[in-house]
């Protein structure tokens, strides 16, 4: 107990650093790098903006700062690893156990009457026994950390610097605060820059906001927030296109993702259900280990035995009562789900959140890449008066909309020609949708959309040459372009423009409707307008796409087209429709968020996005289902003020980060509470982490899944972390608890499928592996209470624990599962627990005590047929255990010496654990199943645990028929009649659970029911 | 821990071993025990019924006279009389205190075998042939009758002349006896099973031996038994040893080995199936 108070100090001060680290970055994050004039930053660190650092200063700089890298989160040494896996409840136990026998054997040799070396075998077995059990649950700690350290990305990343006036390439390691670096498209950030020159600049910062949008960059300082102001780039972010040089104003840890990095590093660890489900258990074993070890040793030493006996007692019960091989059983049924769910692209990182996820009640979800597709795609088109849906799936095998109509030919030529993305080249076997693309994300959507529908882009605008272009800026809104028509004999050129919707229709007079070319009236810029809002309300982006034909007199062939000037007819153009694109959602995810709430798991949209964007894509996905409505809604419906509507009415609910700092820890509780579907938009990565502390404060078992670096604080806090495999930031998969390797929302369904079973399989197994600690009790009890010789060694009953029957109790974590488990609701972590009363009352007292009699029946009876009667057997130990006595009388008349007696004693340890075996290949089969009957479930479908049977019963006549066993391990060969004995007590055991199971099926929630259904 | 904090403060503390309000005890009503103590009465009733049953039948299959099984007898273990303490037998011939209680136990251990009383109950076998006694198919033959073993067989160590056992003159004897094992036949051709002792150590002399019967043997005559419920009388053979001159003073370890034609060597482990080993030391005070 002390210990563990000290252990909760020292937690209690590492959160109190913990905030402090937080207030910390707070005050840092107030840079002011991004105000300053260049001179002033120049000033600063040193630098010229022209020659860039001196490389003696640099090395300086390097030595005081350090390299520039995210320095990895401290692990655990790894021998406080070992240790720990040796220094558990019942380990704690063993070694008590294990130091009594070493004093035992000291002592008897000390006053030289040793019997056998018995004591001192049993020492090191025991020790054995728990530093391979160490060793193997180290292994498998170990192993999945591996898979971690695999992910790392080792190539180093390249910088272009510019030092002494003299640009060179080094490692971005090497980069200190001050450096002059210049970026082009392609790249990735080397740290925190303040921009100085930018020419088209665009940096994706998704890895770092979770927003999916490109931001461009330049060197004005746009915001007082060094977050959203324009002049700074952050390491690990991405350029896109464009070239820029900037000044590093931070570097390693001190760049923003660094702290992020470390405020998820702060994040304690949860404790995972199952470990606190374990612990719980173990810790009643282990006192009830002690409370009956110290009772009989207490008993003991009142009926007369010498202390010694009572302690090698003691010791004994101990041995008896713990189950040796349980925390082998639940790491390698654990392991085994693990290994069910890495085929499933699953990757668990820590064995225990195998089972985590079967509690998850709520799943926080990020949206980009995870939800969706993370890639931009044409969703929707409005042509001819009509809105038309384009095929959003990954691999093209949705519906596609009619495309015979004249308008549609010449949209998709607007869209096609005045694009400049290009394919990379070398990639023609690639599916469209995953070609890699220059260009920004709309331009690479329109790309994909026309290569899918016209075929081969590349070729159609290589046959309508390009004359000139426009390219799209932030003034004009647009973009354009003029090629030369197909067909050579026509002369006219044609100019094709796209760009914000209502910019275009400013510059149109006339529309296409199914080819013919109308003027624009009001009626058609109405249904526009309704089109345009009603795809933006999608959360889509939309453009507009127009085009005119330029007059051949007034334009005609070798006309000098000036793009600055724009010496050519920009107005009073054709329309030709509109294209609106999004970041589709997997076409999986619908379903399986489905499946979720079938299984009653609320999806929760976390997301840096729009909240427009997050909640069409929520809405798409069924996290808002149909005919929820927000509060908002309601109001607009109803036509009343927001205030006056009762929240309670509204099923869902969309908080942006605005809101989120302004609410309460109690509002947010409160929100969580009342609206059962949430989407949070604009959310910062503390904010993340707020909303998963309220899940929790909510008595939720909270998933969160993430994949960029903003996620990681969350995705520690949570129970269960999930990052992306594909899409995932080294930061956020080294928080997380597991990894989908295919990015795949649809996984962890199949994840909290799995979950569940193991938990319902863990019960079958720890209740299979407590039953026989009964058996392996009560012939201590019964041996100090009624002094029979010993009925069962200890030795014999560690290898029932560890050998025997081992593959059986994993095997059950091959069962299918009895009902369809997607179906009920996540289990309460406050009442559904692994180890209820039930389960251990059960065990111990119905279905043991049936084995106990089991055991004791064969033992009698192998007793008798030697020549030593039952009620000769009362009294008998002292005598019996008398090494000097070697004519001892048996019922008789005939003389034993002490060496045939102990053989006999052998015997008995031998028909014991045969009882023992046989009772438990009956109550392996029970385990199958705790409801259905056994032959519902279908005897032989697990063929593991078939074979697993098999195992145990070659395993234990191999135990009892080796030669040699009887001096090695006590085992001796025995009678054949003798395996039969315990078969009656065998079919009871089997007989009693088919009426306990019918009995619990016919009347739910009966008496009955109740008592005896764990 | 938080888990089993927040459980007592709901319960408050001792509410969960007593909880007045609900009137359970803990977390059970009287209603609810009496129910589930019923239950496991009937259930344990039923067990200890099945128990009893089982055990009722495997008793009946047993044989009230032969054992079922002598899977550990097969090599019949060998014993010494006296005991001594743990096998060690330590005296001084002039003290009389440090011998008496062996002589006495062989007293009582030797008085069965008077002759008075073996001519009274036993017969008078023919020698070197087993003296066999089967039971016909319907009749047990019983009680069944058993040879006579005559104190007087081990003559110097009979206790009759000598009443110290030799103690008393440094010249100790020890009884050698082969456990009783239900029907075995110990040699065949009418060889009998006879006693050899040597030193444990070569380099420890034990000095000259006498056996009684002079021929160290266990005479066939007294084979096989038929247990103590058949054979009541049943008269164990001895084989007496005496150490005619052991060295003064000195730490002997004797062992004493039956040989036999049929017995099979005892087991590695088993330091008695089939020989004993056992410690004297006459010391001068």
């Amino acid at each position: 107990m002390f210990e563990m108070d000290g252990d909760g100090k020292g937690k209690k001060s590492k959160k109190e650093k913990k905030k402090e680290r937080l207030e910390g970055m707070k005050k840092e994050m107030d840079i002011d790098d991004h105000e300053i004039t260049i001179e002033e930053l120049e000033m600063r660190y040193d630098t010229s903006i022209k020659k860039g650092l001196t490389s003696s200063f640099a090395s300086q700089v390097l030595e005081r700062d350090g390299p520039n890298a995210l320095r990895p989160p401290k692990g655990t040494p790894e021998y406080v690893k070992f240790a720990r896996q040796l220094a558990g409840g019942l380990q704690c136990l063993m070694w008590v156990a294990a130091s009594i026998c070493f004093i035992a054997f000291g002592i008897e040799l000390a006053r030289g009457n040793l019997a056998s070396f018995d004591n001192l075998y049993l020492a090191i077995t025991l020790i054995s026994v728990v530093v391979v059990t160490g060793c193997f649950g180290y292994y498998q700690e170990f192993k999945s950390t591996n898979i971690i350290a695999s992910f790392k990305n080792l190539v180093p990343q390249q910088a272009l610097v510019i030092r002494d006036g003299q640009k060179n390439q080094i490692n971005a390691v090497d980069l200190v605060v001050g450096d002059l670096v210049e970026i082009k498209g392609g790249d990735g950030v080397p740290a925190d820059i303040r921009i100085i020159f930018a020419q088209g600049c665009k940096v994706d910062n998704s890895s770092l906001t979770g927003e999916s949008e490109p931001q461009s960059k330049t060197p004005e300082c746009t915001h007082e927030n060094p977050l959203e102001t324009r002049n700074i780039a952050f390491f690990s972010t991405t350029c896109l296109e464009g070239v820029a040089n900037g000044i590093v104003i931070n570097t390693g840890d001190r760049t923003i993702i660094g702290r992020i990095a470390s405020l998820a590093s702060g994040v304690g660890n949860e404790k995972t259900p199952i470990a606190i489900e374990i612990e719980h258990f173990v810790d009643i074993i282990a006192s009830l280990a002690i409370a009956f070890g110290f009772t009989f040793f207490v008993v003991a030493m009142f009926i007369g035995y010498e202390f010694l006996e009572a302690m090698i007692f003691f010791m004994a019960i101990v041995v008896a009562y713990v189950p040796e091989g349980l925390l082998a059983t639940v790491t390698v049924c654990l392991s085994l789900t693990a290994k069910r769910l890495a085929r499933k692209n699953c990757v668990v990182k820590n064995l225990e959140a195998v089972e985590t996820l079967g509690s998850t009640s709520v799943i926080c979800s990020d949206k980009t890449g995870t939800l969706t597709q993370n890639r931009m795609t044409v969703a929707h088109l409005w042509f001819d008066n009509h809105v038309h849906a384009a095929d959003t799936t990954e691999d093209q095998s949705g519906q596609s909309f009619d495309q015979s109509s004249e308008t549609w030919r010449a949209l998709a030529r607007i869209a096609g020609l005045c694009n400049r993305a290009v394919f990379r080249p070398d990639q023609e076997g690639l599916p469209v949708p995953r070609r890699l693309v220059v260009g920004d994300a709309s331009e690479t959507a329109l790309l994909k959309f026309t290569e899918l529908t016209i075929g081969n882009i590349m070729v159609y605008r290589d046959r309508f040459n390009k004359v000139v272009e426009v390219p799209f800026n932030s003034t004009n809104k647009f973009q354009l372009s003029v090629h030369e028509l197909e067909d050579p004999m026509d002369l006219r050129y044609l100019l094709v423009m796209k760009g914000a919707p209502e910019r275009i229709l400013e510059r149109c007079s006339t529309i296409l409707i199914k080819g013919q070319e109308l003027s624009m009236d009001e009626h058609l810029k109405e249904s526009f307008q309704t089109a345009q809002m009603d795809l933006g309300g999608l959360g889509e982006r939309v453009l507009g796409f127009c085009y005119v034909y330029l007059n051949e007199k007034e334009f005609p062939r070798g006309y000098k087209f000036d793009s600055d000037e724009m010496n050519f007819t920009t107005s009073d153009l054709c329309f030709a429709g509109l294209i609106s694109m999004i970041d589709p959602p997997r076409a999986t995810v619908p379903d399986a968020v489905m499946k979720c709430r079938t299984a009653g798991i609320r999806v929760v949209m976390v997301t840096g996005d729009h909240p427009i964007t997050a909640r069409a894509i929520a809405a798409n996905v069924g996290i808002i289902s149909e005919g929820s409505e927000t509060v908002e809604d309601i109001a607009i419906r109803k036509r009343i003020p927001v205030e006056q509507v009762n929240k309670s009415d509204a099923r869902a609910c969309v908080i942006n980060g605005g809101q989120l700092k302004d609410m309460s820890s109690e509002d947010l509780d409160e929100a969580l509470r009342s609206h059962p579907e949430m989407v949070f938009a604009r959310t910062s990565p503390q904010q993340k982490l707020i909303i998963v502390e309220s899940c929790q404060r909510l008595g939720s078992i909270v998933a969160v899944t993430g994949d960029g670096v903003n996620d990681s604080p969350a995705l520690k806090k949570a129970d269960i972390g999930i990052a992306m495999g594909i899409a995932g930031s080294d930061a956020a998969k080294n928080a997380a608890d597991m990894i989908l390797l295919d990015d795949n929302f649809a996984s962890i369904v199949t994840g909290v499928e799995q979950g569940r079973l193991i938990f319902d399989n863990l019960k079958k197994s720890i209740a299979y592996t407590l039953t026989k600690n009964i058996p392996e009790l009560t012939p201590y009890l019964i041996y100090i209470t009624v002094s029979v010789p010993l009925p069962l060694g200890c030795i014999t009953i560690l290898f029932i624990e560890l050998a025997t029957d081992i593959y059986p109790s994993v095997s059950l974590a091959y069962e299918k599962a009895e009902s369809d488990i997607m179906n009920l609701k996540p289990r309460n972590p406050r009442r559904d627990r692994l180890v209820n009363e039930a389960l251990a009352a059960y065990s111990y007292f119905q279905i043991g005590a049936i084995q106990s009699f089991a055991g004791f029946t064969d033992y009698f009876s192998a007793m008798a047929q030697e020549g030593w009667y039952p009620l000769m057997c009362v009294g008998l130990r002292a005598h019996w255990e008398n090494v000097h006595l070697q004519d001892m009388q048996d019922s008789y008349g005939q003389e034993w010496t002490f060496g045939q007696r102990l053989y006999q004693q052998y015997t008995c340890y031998t028909v014991f654990f045969v009882s023992i075996e046989i009772c438990q290949i009956s109550d392996v089969l029970i385990r199958k199943t705790r409801r259905l009957s056994v032959f519902q479930q279908g005897f032989f479908r697990n063929k593991v645990l078939v074979s697993a049977i098999v195992f145990q019963l070659l395993l234990g006549n191999l135990l009892c028929y080796c030669p040699g066993m009887p001096n090695i391990f006590n085992f001796m060969p025995i009678r054949v009649q003798w395996w039969f004995i315990p078969v009656p007590y065998g079919i009871l055991i089997f007989v009693y659970d088919e009426i306990r199971k019918l009995g619990v099926r016919r009347n739910p929630g009966s008496w009955w029911d109740k008592e005896l259904y764990y | 821990m938080s888990g089993k904090d927040e459980q007592q403060k709901d319960a408050g503390g001792w509410d969960y071993i007593w909880n007045p309000r609900t009137n359970e005890f803990l977390g059970r009503t009287a209603k609810s025990w009496g129910l589930i103590l019923s239950f496991y009465l009937v259930f344990y009733l039923f067990l200890a019924g099945m128990f009893v049953f089982t055990m009722y039948v495997m008793l009946l299959t047993l044989d009230d006279f032969t054992p079922t099984n002598q899977d550990r007898l097969v090599t019949p273990g060998l014993m010494i009389r006296p005991r001594g303490e743990l096998l060690e037998l330590r005296f001084s011939p002039e003290n009389t205190e440090t011998w008496d209680a062996h002589a006495q136990s062989l007293d009582t251990f030797l008085e069965p075998y008077d002759d008075i009383y073996q001519a009274q109950t036993n017969d008078d076998c023919v020698p070197d042939q087993f003296f066999i006694q089967e039971d016909s198919v319907e009749v047990r033959n019983h009680p069944k009758r058993s040879c006579q073993f005559n104190r007087t067989v081990l003559e110097e160590c009979s206790g009759l002349q000598d009443r110290s056992y030799g103690y008393q003159s440094g010249q100790p004897c020890v009884l050698i006896k082969l456990n009783r094992v239900i029907g075995m036949l110990p040699g065949k051709e009418g060889l009998s099973p006879y006693v050899t002792c040597a030193s444990k150590k070569e380099d420890v002399n034990l000095g000259q031996l006498a056996y009684f019967p002079s021929n160290a043997a266990f005479n066939l005559m007294y084979y096989p038994y038929y247990g103590k419920r058949a054979q009541v009388n049943y008269t164990q053979p001895l084989v007496a040893v005496k150490f005619m001159n052991l060295t003064m003073n000195q730490d002997v370890a004797v062992e004493c080995v039956v040989v036999s034609n049929t017995i099979a060597p005892g087991a590695e482990r088993d330091k008695f199936a089939g020989r004993v080993s056992f410690k004297l030391r006459v010391s001068d005070q």
